[in-house]
């Protein structure tokens, strides 16, 4: 029975992270209210084995994850929803974007590794007509990433030119790193007050 | 309001016993819904004023664990709950959630 308490605590931490999309006014009583149900799931007797209580305690905040959502979409929200925020032009990055968009880039990489060791081993003898094709997809993928750095408003870490170097130097994977981590979005006019603050004056 | 599945499902938990105190986690039981459904669901009803919580007492043979919130219909909200049920086509599409009534023919 040393798994409960651990478990508990992961629960606990899941909640109280999810808890943080609530308005402040809210946030404490329901955090307190939902860590309370945990114990009462981890000593439900009437599931066995102890491992599928621990199961159910985690989906149980994975959907106190998704009930926050709702609760902050209906209003009493903490924040705005979060794609507006950088969508706006604002360069401020949050951790959990770069997370989420390098995730995204290597999982695109991997598959893209995975298609062409499947194509390796499919055609032995890699057909002509196959060639022209990928080197028309990377010319293609490159002259998409290039036309976005152009048209960019602006872009993150490093300046233009550079992202566009590492584009052409490293065909599939420098643009994919570029959408992943520099790319900010469609430049679009920002009526002034509507950003959030901060990303008017710094154009 | 708008008498969905689930929304159907926890007034019949709630109504089968009015007067007692449902816990969040009996409720997801007893109405067989995921948190992320009955939450939001809760909060709903709460803000229309069918539904009130209140802390649990402190039980002291727990072991020190913390006090739990229950749910309970409001006066309104169980007046509301037996129209809307009423209202409802029979339950014969799924039968055997919430209420104690067994599935008509089902093995035993």
């Amino acid at each position: 029975m040393s798994r409960a308490p651990r478990v508990q605590r992961i629960c606990e931490r899941l909640i109280r992270a999810a808890c943080r999309r609530l308005a402040e006014d809210m946030r404490a009583e329901r955090c307190r209210e939902w860590a309370a149900e945990l114990p009462a799931i981890l000593d439900d007797q009437s599931i066995r084995p102890g491992l599928r209580r621990a199961v159910r305690a985690l989906t149980y905040s994975a959907g106190i994850a998704w009930s926050t959502r709702q609760l902050s979409r209906a209003g009493g929200g903490a924040r705005p929803v979060r794609t507006s925020q950088w969508r706006n032009g604002a360069m401020r990055v949050r951790p959990s974007d770069v997370a989420v968009r390098v995730t995204v880039g290597v999982a695109i990489w991997l598959l893209l590794i995975f298609l062409l060791i499947s194509l390796g081993s499919a055609f032995p003898r890699l057909p002509g007509w196959l060639l022209m094709l990928g080197l028309g997809l990377a010319a293609g993928f490159d002259a998409l990433c290039l036309a976005d750095i152009a048209r960019a408003g602006q872009v993150r870490y490093l300046p233009k030119w550079a992202w566009a170097l590492i584009c052409l130097a490293q065909t599939p994977l420098g643009g994919i790193i570029y959408l992943s981590i520099g790319w900010v979005g469609r430049a679009r006019p920002v009526p002034p007050g509507s950003g959030p603050p901060g990303s008017a004056q710094r154009t | 309001m708008k008498l969905t599945g689930p929304l159907e499902r926890v007034l019949r938990v709630l109504l089968a016993d009015p007067s007692a105190p449902h816990y969040g986690y009996d409720l997801m039981k007893a109405a067989k819904l995921p948190s992320g459904t009955l939450y939001p669901m809760l909060a709903r009803l709460q803000q229309e004023g069918l539904v009130d919580s209140e802390w649990g007492p402190q039980r002291q043979d727990a072991g020190g664990r913390p006090p739990r919130k229950y749910y309970r219909l409001t006066a309104e909200g169980a007046r509301v709950a037996r129209l809307e049920l009423a209202q409802a086509p029979v339950p014969a599409r799924r039968a055997g959630y919430g209420t104690a009534q067994p599935a008509p023919g089902g093995m035993q």
